[in-house]
């Protein structure tokens, strides 16, 4: 099977500080994966580099087998979607209108929106739960509502994969349960997701495998069994000896108590 | 079947409110313009206009003078001036990402004055040629003064308001106020000064119908390119890094907003100078009606814009009567307040 995307020996540095270091990894059709590690680590950079926002300094990302840099953004952009963890908008743009600009890919100069169009921006609001929502001013909602619609942006360009940066970042617990449960329906929908988590807890029972970025280290992957285990995050995020217990307490999947 | 549907359930609740806003608009000019003809020192009643435009009774020698050399030329100028200036302070909005843009604010038209100074100095504005060196030399000047506050006020891909007012203030400070240098070359003290001074202040001269002409020409081409970057300022709206993402080449973009940009306020102070704020109060208000979406707002900027500045211009000449008021007094006392509301506003993190 090809792979969606794919990283050989992948390196990216911002200025002299080096993030990624001789990173190979592929993406296949399905799969759900938890990009872990402690601040600093470089997951974000991993999502761009996926993306075609950043280019590496040296080795290869391929998209479907064909080397991001001699793809059109346009083209990447129909096949992956970037959901950023935050977004100023300065005017007050409605749900609908936010959600259009997911089909900013396949417009043409002086085209406007047509009939396909508005179907893919209505399939994205529905999956989302956000159809309700449509013509409520984006700055106005929960962050919990935002972080669904900007989903919708990324639905809307009818990606095969989605790259979610920090997805449950400032959501409460209750809004944390129904972005996993979204999660759940996209893999359902056939979508692969590479989602940067910092909590820990949220990933057992929804991702099917982890990536866990340390600074200095290759990157290590793995079921979630194999990857969060105390062990292995102890090194990777340097917690104390003391803090096991903490850490253990931390790994706990909520969902259990359900 | 079910597509259609699923169209007709799609399409904005406000798409019928901005047909009927567009059409209220083109009316209301059509009305502010025989009203305007008819004012001034002369007047020409109204039902006499609309009676000799429908070949009815023909109006007098006089009046027809007064209407085609004076009048008429007027108002198209407001017309065009107001049209432009609302245009590029829109575009300029979407750019900077921040409502308080304004041809005249960022300082785009400070450059502009001091471009047209220098085409004025070189040669007489009377004539086509002399008119068509000081537009080409307003668009320099608008285009370098705008790329310099561009340059000055951005840091990390964002454009902080203060630093963006700030930068505006003062290059739009130097440029318009170098101008006055221009006074020394200007051995006869004739046209130039004349003219440098109802720029500095704002007034729509009495342009010739050639100047017309040029000033025309150049907002078909700002609004024909404004139009594919109305929805490119929208994708611009949510940041450079999430435009670039989904496909927008954010750097054409920003050339293509400034030169446009640039064109639109050259044409305008070619026939009017520094006339402040219009395009900060037009843009907005139709924000409050029409929402956003710069593709909604494009048409209904360019219109309202237009009768904005024709009945600004229409009251500055003839409240005083006989003396006249600078049109771009007018908008600074009407435009000033709002100005300073909108940054309120902005300081409490609303739009910032």
């Amino acid at each position: 099977m090809k792979p969606l995307i794919e990283f050989v020996r992948v390196g990216f540095s911002y200025g002299d500080k080096n993030v990624l270091r001789d990173l190979d990894a592929s993406v296949f059709e399905n799969q759900c994966i938890a990009v872990v590690g402690p601040n600093g680590a470089g997951k974000t950079t991993l999502l761009r580099l996926a993306a075609g926002t950043l280019a590496p300094a040296c080795g290869e990302v391929y998209l479907k087998c064909r080397d991001l840099r001699i793809l059109k953004q346009r083209e990447i952009a129909r096949s992956v979607a970037f959901v950023p963890q935050n977004v100023e908008v300065p005017f007050s743009f409605t749900v609908e209108q936010f959600v259009e600009q997911g089909r900013t890919p396949f417009l043409k100069l002086f085209g406007g929106l047509c009939a396909a169009d508005y179907e893919a921006m209505r399939r994205a609001m529905e999956l989302t739960d956000t159809w309700s929502r449509r013509s409520r001013v984006f700055n106005e909602l929960s962050g919990g509502e935002r972080q669904r619609v900007k989903i919708a942006l990324g639905l809307a360009q009818q990606p095969q994969m989605l790259l979610l940066d920090e997805p449950m970042q400032h959501l409460d617990i209750g809004r944390q349960f129904e972005m996993i449960d979204l999660i759940h329906l996209l893999r359902r929908e056939g979508i692969a997701i590479v989602a940067s988590m910092h909590d820990l807890a949220l990933i057992g029972g929804t991702f099917s495998s982890v990536w866990l970025m340390s600074p200095d280290v290759p990157m290590r992957q793995g079921s979630p069994e194999e990857i969060l285990r105390p062990d292995v995050l102890e090194i990777a995020f340097n917690t104390l000896p003391h803090h096991r217990s903490r850490l253990l307490e931390r790994m706990r999947n909520p969902m259990e108590y359900a | 079947m079910e597509v259609i549907q699923t169209i007709t359930a799609h399409r904005w609740t406000g798409e019928r409110q901005q047909h009927w806003l567009l059409a209220l608009l083109a009316a209301s000019l059509v009305l502010a313009m025989l009203i305007a003809a008819g004012m001034g020192a002369v007047h020409v009643p109204l039902w006499l206009l609309v009676h000799s435009m429908i070949g009815g009774e023909s109006l007098s020698a006089d009046q027809r003078i007064i209407l085609f050399t004076i009048r008429l030329p007027r108002i198209f100028a407001s017309l065009l001036v107001g049209g432009a200036l609302s245009v590029s302070g829109l575009l300029f909005q979407g750019l900077f990402r921040n409502p308080l843009a304004d041809p005249y604010v960022i300082g785009s038209s400070g450059g502009a004055v001091l471009g047209a100074s220098i085409g004025v100095f070189l040669l007489p504005p009377i004539s086509v040629a002399g008119f068509g060196t000081t537009a080409l030399l307003a668009f320099v000047g608008a285009l370098g003064s705008i790329t310099l506050v561009y340059w000055l006020a951005r840091a990390d891909g964002r454009t902080p308001v203060v630093a963006l007012l700030l930068a505006g203030f003062a290059v739009s400070t130097m440029l318009s106020y170098s101008s006055y240098f221009l006074e020394v070359m200007d051995h006869d003290f004739g046209t130039g000064m004349r003219v440098l001074a109802s720029w500095l202040h704002g007034t729509i001269a009495q342009p010739t119908w050639p100047q017309l002409a040029i000033v025309t020409f150049m907002l078909v081409i700002g609004l024909a390119g404004s139009v594919p970057l109305a929805r490119n300022l929208n994708t611009l709206a949510l940041g450079e890094e999430y435009a670039t993402h989904l496909g927008l080449s954010v750097q054409r973009t920003r050339i293509a907003v400034i030169v446009i940009g640039s064109i639109l306020t050259a044409a305008a102070v070619a026939l009017g100078g520094l006339i402040s704020f219009v395009g900060l109060i037009v843009p907005h208000m139709l924000r409050m009606v029409l929402g956003p979406d710069h593709v909604r707002l494009l048409p209904a900027t360019a219109l309202a814009g237009a009768l904005f500045l024709l009945v600004a211009d229409t009251v500055a000449r003839t409240a005083i009567a006989p003396a006249e008021l600078p049109v771009g007094v007018l908008t600074a006392l009407i435009g000033g307040p709002f100005f300073l509301y909108l940054l309120r506003k902005t300081k409490q993190g609303v739009m910032s």
